[in-house]
This record gives C-alpha cells, structure tokens and sequence, in this order.
C-alpha cells in the first residue's frame, strides 16, 4: 500500500533517534523551546537508557579471521576493525582532545588553582590559611595620616567628589537611572580620575600606568598541596617604584608568634580546582624589561564578572588571593622559585574592592615565601571591609506614610572614605 | 405742549462743545481695543488655525526652563532617520554636510599650525630656560607615548587575539592608556584639565531636523513633513570641560563657506529610518557642571580599518570614513551642548560652540576641529539663515611605523606636537 521509500510513520528507529536527538540537548524540560514541525511522531516518551557498546577482548596471539580481504559479508567471520581514521590536518571545529593521562603536562600530583570564579567556602579565613597571612582589621595609621596633610588633598575635594557620585549614579545615562554594574565601575574610574588630576603637584604619579586583562600566575606549596593563582583580575596600576613597606623588621618578626585560625573540619583547598594537568607557572603578566615592574593597588569590582556574582567574603577571598599573586610573582621574578624565609625587602601590594556604594581596602605585605609550614613569619594584611562612601542615591524620595524617609538624589556622603581612598592612591608617591 | 413739527437748523453756535473740538487738529486719542485682536482660531480645522498651533507651540517652548524645552522638542516620537557616525555607505560625507550645513575645511585653523614655526603669542618673553623646559616637558611625553605603544604591543603577555576583535582588545586600551597618560600630565599647564571630566565609552545623542519632503503615500499624502534625524554615537572617550572653548573662526566668515546640495532623498544614500525615544545628550545630563566638549576620541572599527577595505578595493574611502566620522560626532556633540544652554531651531545661538575630536586606529591618527555656528536647520528658519558650520579635518597621520623587538619604530613628533596642542587648547 505505501511506497517503500517512504520513511514509516511511527518507526520505533524514528522515535528513538527523535527522542536521544532531544535528550541529548538536556531532557523533556527543553521540549517548550524547541519548535516542533512534525506532527506524526510521538516526542514525549521516556528516553530510553544510554547502552554501551558491547566490549571487545583481544586476547594477543589469537587474531580472529576477517572477512577484510574478501571485500564482503562472509557468515562465520568476524567483522573486521579498522583503525580509528584521523585528519591528518588540524581543524578546529572537529577537535577531540586526547584523554588526561596521554596529555604532555599531566601529573601525578593534583594542583589546587585558585581562578577569578572561585569561591571560597570559609572566604577570608581560607585565603588567610592559604596565604599565611595574619590580618589585621585596620588601615596602616601613618597611610591615613597620608591624607588629612592638606596638600594631599584635592581643591574642592567634597564637592568634586559628589559630583563624580552623582554622575556615575544619575548623569551618566538618558535613562532615570544607571544600571548597577555600569554606575559601580563609572565611579571608580571617576575616583581614578579625581585622584589622578593631582599628578601636577606629585609628579611621581605620572610613573604609573594602567593595566587591564593581564594574566597573572603563581605557584607555591602549602603543607603537601601544590597551590596555584591563574586569571586575569580587574584593573591593575603598576608603577616604576615599589611601594614602600608598610611594617618594619620587628612586627615582621613578631608574627612569627602568630597562630593561623584553621576553619577544621572543612579542608583549606575546598572549592579550588583540582587539576592534574598543569604548569607550574610564575608569571606576572608583563615580559621581564617592562618599565613599570610594581604592581601598586588592584581595582576590583564586585560586578565585572556578570556569571560569578560573589558574596562580601567571598570577594574580599578572592581579593586578598590575588593580591598575594601579584606580590609572590614579584618575589620569585627577585629573589627566585625557592622558598625564602624572610625577604630582605618585604613586597608591598595594595587593593581595592567596591560595588558602587561600599569599598573594601587592602594593603598586604609579603614578608616570606615560605609557606609549607604553618609556623615561622608570617605575611601581613591590613583590611578594612565594608567602608560606606555614602548612605542613598535615590531617584525618587523613599515615602513612608506621608513622610520623607530619605530625600531624593544623594544623601548621607562620608568625606572618611575618599580621604582613605586617596591615600592609598598617594602611597609611594608622596 | 405743542409738538415741534419743525426743529430749528442746528447752528454752530449751538452744537454741544465736545462735537466742535474732534474737527480742530487734535491728536487722534489712542482708543484701547475693546475686543480682542482677531486672529486664527486655535482648533479649527484649518490652515491657518494649523499655523497658529505651530506658533503657540514655539512661544510655549521659548518661554519654558531648559529642561522642559528640551522634553517638548523631544517629546513625540516619528519616524526618523537614523545617522551613523561609522558607516558602510559610499561618499557619505557629502550627504552628512548637507544634513547638517557644514562646511568641510582641509587643514587645521592657525591655532595650530605645524610647530616650525615659534609661537609668538603663547610665549611673552621667551627665554632659553622656557625652551629647556619646554623640551624636557616635550620629551616626557614622547617617552611616555612610547612607553604606553610598547605597553600594549610589547609588553603585556597576550594571547593570539580573536578574528576582528585586535582594535577592541589591543588599540582600546592602548588609546584609554595615552588619553589618561597624556591629560594628566597635561594638567599641570593646562588648568581647565584639572577641573574637567573624563568619561569612557560614552554615550552622545543629539535629534534635529531638516530639509521636509510631501509625503507621497497614505492618509497623510500631498502633505509636507520635516525630515528628522537622529545620531546615536558611542566615543572611545571624551573630555568634558566647565568653561567654554574659545571659537576658532568669527560667525562672519562662514557666510562665504561652501555646503554641498544634495537634492536627492537621504535614504537612498543610504540612510534607514526608525522610530524611537529621541534623546539629546552629550554624556551627562544638565545638571553636570562640565557641560561643555573639549575633546573626543575615536576608535576605528576592525571592520573599517584601512586593511579590510584595502581588501575590498576601497583604499578611496579610508580618509572619506574618517572625515564623516569627524563631521557627525562633533555635530552630534555640539548640538547637543547647545541645547544644553537653552538655544534651538527657533533661538539660533549667539556663540558659536567649538569641539576637537582625534580618529585612530592605532597607528594613524586624523585630527578634527568643528565650529557649531547655527542649530536653525529646520525649513522655516532655514530660509534666512547664511550662517554656515565648519570643520577642519587633517588626513590621517602615522604615529610609528612598526614595534620591533621591544622599540618603537619611526615615531612622528609632529602626531604627539598636535595631539599636545590639541588638548592645551584653552580659553
């Protein structure tokens, strides 16, 4: 009755490519956003289990007859099997990597990698433990003197800096109101420029440059585990000079008696990326002869990576992580791969996290790149988290019951914030 | 009582006193008009009550805040063609002049000729320590363009970038680097500088009209309407400043300039339209005190770079590009801080406001000078109005030939002298 080249309607062979087809793109949930055109076909079966392929033994020395040579099907011989075929030329859109173990770079020994999209159980506790950092919860006294010296100051300073709060929240956009990942990053770069206008009072600012997408990498050990920093992290301001030290040989000296908090019984590389095939890098992005080898403050912004949107800890983790992979960089371009009780000069790194309203403030000194063990001198952290610039930007007044709770446009501006802000940026070049 | 049958001849003697005294001269007395001054009716269905709604709609505007003259001209939305500063088109220049009556000068104005010669006005006594500084200053900026080219090209460990994302990835940051770099050091001789606001990757709208045409088809057909346009620009970076820049030509000497006719319509150029919010915006809203231009900068595209269209066999339209580029961003920008200050169509300005911009690619740069000297373009205004814009434009300009082995390559001083003058420019 049909014509036999007519595909059969309801063939189990049909439905069972239709169905691996669909289930193969992530099951019955999928099927609303496909567009189905056949209307003789059932699609909402069961998937049936994936079958693997039956199992072939080779027993060496014994070769089964083929029916190869033959050129046909010859009932009672076995199938003949053919090498695998492979291109003898690369291309890219049918590339199939070949497994871990054959790789030239595989290891043994796992590798725990701290990327830009980690995030960090224990947060800054766990950088801490990683790091070998003992903190502390304030700015350096003598930085924040830095900035209530008059002629550190900008000319008008509050006024211009709640015009730059204003532009990057209301001004920057025909819309009412700037989006947060926009208006978080037009202010810093507004801050950045407010401070940077003082460069014809401090020429030593103008021995600086910026850096973006810049891939930084570090290797150190930790007790057994191999640690290492890749990726490419936020803004970066290096500079002609180092940073002078911040603490002198005697605090140095003294953290040694400090006791690393450890976070038992979670494990300190949990939420690392555990990966057998690796290099073991030390790179900071930058060839050897390049004029401005310090790296001088970090600019992190809470909303740059739109995929990995981090907690306050957990970003003021991934800071710290990288600010330490910045300074360990350094030291071992200076003084070598091998581990260092205690540098000469102590490698000063600053950062500085924000996500439009509140700002996190770093200075890490690295003291020692010997990190196996959990006693001896220990590196140092000065932090200060969840510094307010200002209270509101609102649009529209907050009413609650007839009354003006908080009034429209810019309210509750902390000058504090930006002083600190601005001496961090004069560090070194004062 | 008998009835006057008869009434006497009404002699002068007997004519009430005031009838006398109209007759001698006397100053006719100003009567005020009892009724109201007969004029259009405002909703009638007619011509001219259409010509009286269009005359209180401009007294309502010139009387209004800028904020609000800017919401009413802005406020309806039609149909519009939308002008883009970077565009595939073929001799777009041309139309663009026509567009927005400017005037295409080759050249740069004398503020800055080529540094040959000593400028004697900037210097009162100039001394052999002024040449030694100004040398030392000179020279830090040269080490500084160098070391921010190799920053990017040299120095900086980078993958091999992706196909046609090389100006996003590398000239991008290249040009933000040398901005930043260069405006800051700059700042010291330079004080508006100091005060000024630098925004990146910005946006730059302006909305006007010009020229009209009938409409040839539907329920509106044998009508006239005005042609609308619209630029949507995005700068690589700009500088916006609190004071205005001093003009570089008087208004007089436009008068003669020369603006090509184009009588064809401008979607055949060709040019779409589109209907959408019109804005007018030129990268922060009025209340930002530095709302007047200073300088932009531009990034040439991977798909205009000079390499491509050599590919496509359209080596010719390279400079054509640059120059329509110049032309509709500026006027885009000036336009827009115009209306800032209150002027539009029907309240021509009385300064003429002044804009630079610098078109790169990364190795060639091209530098633009414009001169805003009227914003009445519609068709009413349009009639009586000899004042003409101008832009000045160089050909583009090579920086460095090439980055070998960590060196930079034939560098041009001259680039660097103008891209200095460029942003000394002050009042």
């Amino acid at each position: 009755m049909f014509p036999e080249t007519a595909a059969p309607l309801f063939s189990h062979a049909v439905l069972l490519k239709g169905l691996r087809r669909l289930s193969a793109h992530g099951g019955a949930g999928r099927l609303q956003a496909r567009r189905h055109f056949v209307v003789s076909r059932c699609l909402t079966a069961k998937v049936p289990p994936v079958r693997k392929p039956r199992e072939r033994v080779h027993i060496p020395g014994l070769d089964k007859v083929t029916y190869g040579e033959r050129m046909h099907v010859v009932p009672g011989l076995a199938k003949p099997v053919n090498p695998r075929w492979q291109r003898d030329y690369k291309d890219p859109r049918f590339y199939m990597s070949s497994p871990m173990q054959e790789m030239p770079l595989h290891k043994e020994k796992p590798c725990y990698v701290y990327s830009q999209r980690t995030n960090a159980l224990e947060g800054v506790l766990q950088a801490l433990w990683l790091t070998k950092t003992k903190m502390i919860s304030a700015l350096p006294p003598h930085l924040l003197s830095l900035a209530e010296n008059p002629v550190n100051q900008i000319p008008n300073q509050d006024e211009r800096v709640q015009n730059a709060i204003k532009h990057a929240r209301f001004w920057d956009t025909t819309e009412d109101r700037t989006g947060k990942e926009k208006y978080s990053n037009t202010l810093l770069l507004n801050l950045l420029h407010l401070c940077a206008t003082l460069q014809s009072s401090h020429p030593a600012i103008g021995r600086r440059i910026f850096a973006e997408k810049y891939s930084l990498a570090a290797t150190w050990k930790r007790g057994e585990d191999l640690l290492q920093i890749r990726g490419q992290n936020g803004l970066l301001h290096c500079s002609m000079d180092p940073l002078p030290v911040v603490s002198g040989k005697e605090e140095v000296a003294d953290t040694a008696d400090h006791v690393l908090k450890t976070f038992y019984p979670v494990s300190p590389t949990i939420d690392l990326q555990k990966i057998h095939v690796y290099k073991e890098m030390n790179s900071s992005g930058f060839r050897s002869d390049t004029p401005y080898p310090h790296a001088h403050t970090l600019y992190f912004g809470e909303q740059d990576d739109a995929r990995c949107v981090l907690r306050p800890d957990q970003f003021r983790a991934k800071m710290i992580m990288f600010t330490f992979g910045n300074a360990l960089a350094r030291a071992h371009t200076l003084y070598g791969t091998k581990p260092q009780r205690v540098l000469d000069q102590p490698i000063t790194v600053q950062a500085v996290g924000t996500n439009g309203r509140l700002f996190q403030f770093l200075v890490f000194q690295l003291n020692t790149t010997d990190l196996s063990g959990d006693d001896g001198i220990k590196n140092q952290l000065w932090l200060e988290d969840d510094v307010e610039l200002y209270d509101f930007a609102k649009v529209r007044p907050l009413i609650k019951k007839k009354q003006v709770k908080v009034p429209a446009g810019l309210a509750g501006y902390k000058p504090e914030t930006f002083s600190k802000f601005l001496a961090l940026y004069l560090h070194g070049a004062v | 009582m008998a009835a006057r049958t008869r009434l006497p001849l009404l002699s002068p003697k007997n004519l009430p006193p005031f009838r006398n005294r109209k007759l001698v001269h006397t100053e006719a007395a100003v009567k005020e008009a009892v009724y109201p001054p007969i004029i259009p009716s405002l909703t009638a269905k007619s011509k001219s009550a259409r010509r009286r709604q269009a005359e209180e709609q401009v007294q309502k505007i010139r009387a209004s805040t800028v904020q609000e003259k800017l919401d009413l001209i802005t406020r309806i939305q039609r149909q519009k063609f939308v002008v883009y500063p970077q565009t595939f088109a073929r001799n777009p220049d041309k139309w663009y002049q026509h567009f927005t009556k400017t005037a295409y000068i080759p050249g740069l104005p004398e503020k800055f000729t080529p540094v040959q010669e000593q400028p004697e006005a900037g210097e009162s006594s100039p001394t052999a320590g002024d040449h030694g500084s100004e040398d030392e200053a000179f020279t830090d900026i040269r080490s500084l363009v160098t070391r921010v080219i190799l920053q990017e090209h040299w120095h900086i460990k980078k993958r091999k970038v992706f196909l046609y994302r090389q100006q996003e990835q590398v000239v991008g940051p290249l040009l933000r680097n040398l901005v930043t770099g260069l405006t800051y050091s700059l700042a010291k001789h330079n004080p508006l500088l100091l005060l000024s606001s630098l925004d990146l990757n910005p946006q730059v709208n302006f909305y006007w009209r010009r020229g009209e045409r009938i409409i040839p088809k539907g329920h509106r057909k044998g009508r006239l309407e005005p042609t609308r346009f619209q630029i949507d620009d995005h700068p690589h970076s700009q500088i916006r400043i609190t004071q205005q820049l001093p003009q570089f030509a008087p208004m007089d000497a436009s008068y003669t300039a020369e603006v090509p006719e184009i009588t064809l319509a401008p979607n055949l150029m060709p040019l779409f339209r589109r209907q959408y919010d019109n804005h007018i915006f030129t990268g922060a809203k009025l209340p930002d005190p530095a709302c007047y231009g200073h300088t932009q900068f531009h990034l040439v595209p991977d798909r205009y770079h000079r390499d491509r269209m050599a590919q496509q066999q359209q080596s010719d339209q390279v400079e054509v590009f640059l120059r329509t580029n110049g032309l509709a961003s500026l006027f885009a920008w000036t336009g827009a801080q115009a209306m800032y200050q209150g002027f539009w169509n029907h309240e021509d300005v009385t300064r003429p406001f002044v804009s630079q911009a610098v078109i790169t690619d990364g190795q060639f740069f091209s530098f633009f000078c414009y001169q805003l000297n009227t914003v009445a373009l519609s068709v009413e205004m349009d009639a009586n109005n000899p004042r003409k814009n101008l832009l000045w434009g160089t050909e583009s300009m090579r920086l460095y030939e090439s980055v070998q082995d960590g060196e930079v390559v034939g560098l041009n001083d001259g680039v660097i002298k103008l891209l200095v003058q460029f942003l000394m420019n002050q009042p």
